[in-house]
């Protein structure tokens, strides 16, 4: 894992308040010589010392313990492992210092790589537009056709002198209303490249996102009060039920919930099963919905009918959401946070998680919410003072497409692009609706615990397409004791333990079969090993 | 006796001008708007040479084509088909199946006349 080069930020603030280092070394208990090389990056400090420096300098904590430079790092070394750079000697060491020594200048380059790579996907994708969309096939045809009339019919009228009143009243009312059609579709075909020539964007909605979460640490404090104190008045003396949330939306929206209707109606056109009808004011519930489903989707009504100003004030501060989509993306994922507070208090859950040691299964019974509603909330388990394991996240379709990521400082997640296919979030795919876990070490000498399954979502019908995700947590191995799925791995040996890497152009094993690409590091470049 | 020629097409305009300048042609023209009512009338009317549209409903343009080529009885009839500028894969498609001409949209009326006469001349009528 890369150091934070906070040296600079140090020294600089050091001197701010007008402090020699002898002075600062003298308060802090070290040598001036030591403080030195921390001031050079040459020492990494945490703990007691940092804490130390945080107050002396009255800097806050989280500005000091370097999370923000180290992901600008992460960021530095996936843009170095882009085939488009592989003529450079881009070193992990250069990185550091970049960030360290000229930060601006790192983020300028990554905004730079983003959107580089924003505009590629842009392309590609308007390019597989012009030559796939059937919207584009269907009109050019329509074009053709009616060209082929016009063509035929002006024909006649230019060379045949001898037409007939009748005929050519005809011939011209076909003119006409074939030059109506013709203009209707290209009316169309030009609305049609407006759209496609829209604004691009300097970052994809989706990277936004992700960076507005990570900056959270994936917990938001202010949308758990808000799930908290609803929930309290959901359940009121009682329990948090299914009937407390049909009373309560009665009660507070008006809104009725009719279970056992609208399946047929929602089957296809709703993954979720459910309808809601905002005029009517009621919610149908298929009665083939599971008890997981029915929970959930009246918990989601509930939450969007209540808590949206909680979610707006969020996105309103985040200074990461550019656009109008991300604003979207962050609502809805914010939403799917809300949800997972209210049918999982934070204390409780904690609580029953350590007590289950992580059995999502037996966390998913307990309280009737599905794998990935489980999975997901274990990750905000973040509350300072009162934390669970800290665990990564990743969550993806059978293309590969990445739905959702969550970092752990020493498992930087690839933002594009596939990762290790050794890597269990893979090999699940096999084993559908089944835990694969899987010890996985990294060239480094870092080990973590993987644990993955893949399962379809809730089929409405025969011929709705079943489409696969599968995801995965991963903890650090100092930590796997913690949960049940280490339980009877041997940690002792590393020979049990699968080597694995980040994705093929980040990794170091030369002599792994499996590799697909040539890395873009050689050894020399990799991070040092850990003893 | 004047040759038999069928149009399927479902576009009426291109229906009603083809229409219109083979019967000035002196040909005995019969029309189909789609592929089902092409199949019926093929089989129960004399057709010396049919234009087939790509796009048809029911039945499309290859459907019918096929019919008509692996029909023993019906499989001497000549086919003009009918395609989009572009439309290469439909091409290659339509000769694989045995077509006899391709005419493409936007088509001149000459270029049609020409290629039905070629197709039916030496065919008695």
């Amino acid at each position: 894992m890369a150091r934070a080069p906070i040296g600079l930020k140090i020294r600089n603030r050091r001197k701010e308040i007008g402090l020699t280092q002898a002075n600062l070394a003298n308060r802090l208990g070290i040598s001036a010589s030591y403080l030195n090389l921390i001031e050079h990056d040459k020492r990494a400090i945490s703990g007691r010392l940092l804490k130390q420096v945080s107050e002396e300098l009255d800097i806050d904590m989280g500005n000091l313990d370097g999370a923000a430079e180290r992901r600008l790092i992460l960021d530095l070394h996936e843009l170095a492992a882009d085939g488009l750079f592989s003529n450079f000697n881009l070193t992990q060491a250069a990185a550091s210092f970049l960030v360290g020594q000229h930060t601006d200048w790192a983020r300028a380059l990554v905004m730079l790589y983003r959107t580089y790579l924003d505009q590629e996907q842009t392309i590609t994708a308007l390019s597989d537009r012009l030559t796939h969309d059937p919207f584009l096939g269907e009109a050019i045809l329509k074009v053709l056709t009616n060209v082929a009339a016009i063509r035929s019919t002006a024909e006649i009228l230019d060379s045949i002198d001898d037409l007939s009143e009748d005929e050519l009243g005809r011939f011209h009312g076909n003119l006409v209303s074939e030059s109506r059609k013709l203009s209707e579709v290209v009316g169309s075909l030009s609305t049609f490249f407006d759209k496609a020539n829209a604004k691009t964007r300097s970052l994809t909605p989706a990277e936004e996102v992700d960076d507005f979460i990570m900056e959270k640490g994936g917990y938001f404090s202010r949308l758990e009060d808000a799930a908290c104190d609803l929930r309290q008045e959901v359940q009121g003396k009682g329990m948090f039920s299914e009937s407390a949330l049909i009373g309560y939306l009665e009660r507070r929206h008006g809104v009725t919930v009719r279970l056992g209707e609208g399946g047929v109606r929602g089957a296809g056109i709703s993954h979720n099963q459910c309808i809601f009808d905002p005029d009517a004011r009621t919610l149908e519930v298929p009665a083939f919905a599971s008890a997981a489903t029915r929970m959930y989707e009246i918990t989601w009504l509930l939450a969007e009918l209540t808590l949206a100003s909680a979610i707006d004030e969020e996105i309103k501060e985040a200074d990461h959401l550019s656009s109008e989509s991300a604003h979207h993306r962050a609502a809805r994922d914010l939403m799917e946070y809300l949800v997972n507070a209210l049918l999982l208090p934070y204390d409780r859950f904690l609580e029953d998680a350590l007590e289950a040691r992580y059995d999502i299964d037996l966390l998913v019974r307990k309280y009737t919410v599905g794998f990935e509603s489980v999975s997901h909330r274990l990750v905000t388990l973040r509350k300072p003072g009162s934390e669970g394991i800290p665990f990564a996240l990743l969550q993806i379709n059978p293309a590969g497409y990445v739905i959702k990521r969550f970092n752990l400082p020493h498992l930087p997640i690839p933002r594009y692009g596939s990762a290790c296919p050794l890597w269990s979030i893979y090999t699940c795919f096999q084993t559908p609706s089944q835990i694969v876990r899987q010890l996985a070490a990294f060239p480094n000498g870092d080990r973590f615990l993987f644990f993955a399954r893949a399962e379809a979502r809730e089929q409405s019908k025969y011929s709705q397409t079943r489409v696969m995700r599968s995801i995965m947590l991963a903890c650090n191995a100092l930590h796997a004791d913690k949960t049940v799925y280490a339980d009877g791995l041997d940690f002792s040996s590393e020979a049990l333990a699968e080597p694995v890497g980040l994705s093929c152009r980040l990794c170091s094993r030369e002599d792994c079969i499996h590799r697909e690409e040539d890395a873009i590091m050689g050894e020399e470049h990799q991070p040092l090993r850990r003893v | 006796m004047s040759h038999s020629v069928l149009i399927a097409e479902d576009e009426k305009n291109i229906l009603e001008a083809l229409s219109f300048i083979l019967s000035r042609e002196g040909y005995a023209v019969a029309s189909a708007l789609d592929g089902n009512t092409a199949i019926e009338h093929i089989r129960g009317n004399e057709t010396d040479l049919l234009i087939l549209d790509v796009m048809l409903p029911y039945k499309n343009g290859f459907e019918v084509l096929k019919t008509v080529k692996t029909d023993p009885d019906l499989r001497k009839v000549p086919v003009i088909m009918l395609t989009a500028k572009g439309q290469s894969q439909d091409r290659k498609t339509a000769e694989d199946m045995g077509v006899d001409a391709f005419v493409t949209k936007p088509f001149s009326n000459k270029e049609i006349i020409e290629t039905v006469k070629r197709l039916l001349s030496g065919k008695p009528a």
